[in-house]
């Protein structure tokens, strides 16, 4: 009875997990058909003349993430090790605690907070460059910075607490100073679940929706003639989560090809989640969950 | 030169450490400080009024409430299901490692992806429309992954001699669950359950396309067309576009009673977490 209980609860939730793959497979079959790859590699979005390219909001979506990483990995990477080579135990999880606060934010808060103070501090900033409006990749990889780095903090930390502290003691006891053991020692010694933290806050900001939506200005069809030109991070542009939290979702519902299109996003980004954090929790072996 | 280097690390990874610290305190202060003056009894006990700028949140907070109800109900059975089968049904290691590599992916899974698959599941597929059932769903199938692993983890720290003390007693396997595993894992559960209602609560992406409007519901009544308000929602429509001043304060005040109500989710889990943590380190 228990046994078959839990199989029963347990088929009930696989069905639900494998369901959210299929569905998105399944609806965007027919925009696959149409387009083929140049829905990937297409660069327009006009869903009037039913026109779907993809590639601007996949440019987006991995500018913003690529953007908050190159801000919050530093910064992460130190506390990390601020908290786990420096700290006495309870102060050590007393500041973890706290860091771990910022995760638990609610991403409308920090879109919020992106609304009303980052976008015009990023418009001040830059004014030389004469950016159109504070809604830019940047303002949004700026404000997903803030909300990846408690997953590389908690992450890293973990990493670093693995490395065993006997090593550490005979790095000491040879003569190296702390901050040699830290990086002859402890740093290579984590660097796999160091890569894992990244790979993690990686995923976790490709698929973070409100905050960006509210900060990135949403402008289709944005795509840098370089993509290694760093201008456009002053520009507007979309993500494929924006994209999708968008009010497009529910004009879309009831066209079959225009549907197809927006489901092909919802299965892009799946996609690309599940890579980042299957081959973060290969890494790894630990989830922030 | 040895010893400066030395220092200077000491330095910048505790400033790194203080900026982390800095943001959100500085964060906390600024959404204190804005939403503080909203807090009144009346804004948390009555109606929303005037597109926001007038009026409260008492049905916001009371629809937060029920999805975040109907997604724990619908959670946890499925929750105890899937760790249950990892640990005491499953006798493989790789069919093990294979649920909890599913686990794992599922909770990156953004949610977004999870409010469309509600959205073309239960809002226009069962055709219920907008209804607070189809939010608690999507919310549940987001906890689920936090909730079982926290689980399976409290399940894997079970001194083997309990349940090897158990089998000798003559009991099998769904005694040994039933008196042995549930009443020593339920701790994992309730804070598994905590952390993951405390990132629902916040949630828009899920729920704005199966569960929530603006304005203009109360209590739901069935299931069909029966949308809620929510406070994460509401703040995000205010905030896209209000530019009234009058708006402004009680949008501020809607987001301080959702960071408190997130924080204090996570309180209530802190305990039973520092137990573990003081457990492991024994």
């Amino acid at each position: 009875m228990t046994r078959a209980l839990s199989w029963f609860f347990s088929l009930i939730a696989l069905v639900g997990i494998a369901g959210v793959v299929g569905l998105f497979a399944w609806q965007s079959v027919p925009v696959w058909q149409q387009e083929g790859w140049g829905y990937l590699t297409g660069v327009k979005w006009f869903f009037r003349q039913h026109q779907f390219g993809a590639l601007p909001m996949i440019y987006g979506s991995v500018a913003v993430a690529a953007v908050a990483l190159l801000l919050a990995a530093p910064i992460g990477f130190g506390a990390a090790i601020f908290t786990a080579e420096y700290l006495p135990r309870r102060l050590r999880l007393a500041l973890k605690i706290l860091i771990e606060l910022l995760a638990g934010v609610p991403s409308v808060v920090y879109g919020l907070l992106g609304i009303l103070l980052l976008r015009d501090w990023v418009y001040d900033a830059f004014a030389r460059f004469d950016p159109l409006s504070g809604d830019t990749l940047l303002t949004a990889g700026a404000l997903l910075a803030v909300m990846v780095l408690p997953t590389i903090v908690t992450l890293s930390d973990d990493a670093l607490r693995g490395v065993s502290s006997a090593q550490r003691q005979t790095a000491r006891s040879l003569g190296l100073t702390r901050a040699e053991t830290i990086f002859s020692v402890s740093l290579p010694q984590a660097k796999a679940g160091l890569g894992a933290a990244l790979l993690l806050a990686f995923g976790r900001a490709l698929g973070e929706t409100i905050a960006v939506f509210l900060v990135v200005g949403r402008q289709d069809n944005h795509l840098p003639a370089s993509l290694f030109s760093l201008r456009p991070l002053l520009e507007s542009g979309q993500t494929l989560t924006s994209k999708l939290g968008g009010s497009e979702t529910n004009i879309a519902y009831g066209e079959p090809k225009h549907w197809a299109a927006m489901a092909g996003l919802g299965l892009i980004l799946l996609v690309m989640t599940g890579v980042v954090t299957l081959l973060g929790t290969g890494f790894g072996r630990r989830s922030d969950a | 030169m040895r010893k400066l280097l030395d220092f200077v690390l000491g330095a910048v990874v505790a400033l790194c450490a203080l900026v982390a610290v800095g943001i959100l305190l500085g964060l906390v202060y600024v959404i204190a400080q804005r939403g503080g003056p909203a807090i009144t009894w009346n804004f948390l006990t009555e109606q929303i009024r005037l597109v926001g700028a007038s009026g409260g949140i008492f049905w916001n907070l009371i629809g937060t409430m029920i999805l975040l109800a109907s997604a724990f109900v619908i959670c946890v059975p499925l929750a105890v299901g899937l760790a249950l089968v990892e640990r005491a049904w499953l006798r493989h290691p790789a069919s093990r490692r294979a649920l909890c590599t599913v686990l794992y992916t599922m909770n990156g899974v953004p949610s977004i992806v999870l409010g469309i698959f509600g959205f073309i599941v239960f809002v226009q597929g069962c055709g219920w429309g907008k209804s607070w059932l189809a939010g608690g769903l999507v919310l549940a199938l987001m906890m689920l992954p936090t909730v079982t692993v926290s689980l399976i983890e409290r399940l894997k720290a079970i001194p083997s001699k309990y349940l090897e003390a158990a089998a000798a007693l003559g009991l099998n396997r769904a005694q040994i669950v039933w008196s042995v595993q549930i009443p020593q894992a339920w701790g994992g559960l309730l804070t598994g359950s905590l952390l993951a209602l405390a990132r629902a609560a916040g949630e828009t992406a899920p729920i704005m396309f199966t569960a929530t409007i603006f304005a203009g519901a109360t209590l739901p009544k069935g299931i069909r067309e029966s949308p809620v308000l929510s406070l994460p929602y509401h703040i995000f429509i205010l905030a896209q576009d209000s530019f009234d001043p009058a708006v402004g304060g009680k949008l501020w005040g809607a987001a301080l009673v959702l960071l408190a109500l997130v924080f204090l989710l996570n309180l209530l889990a802190l305990p039973s977490r520092l137990k573990i943590h003081e457990e492991a380190n024994v």
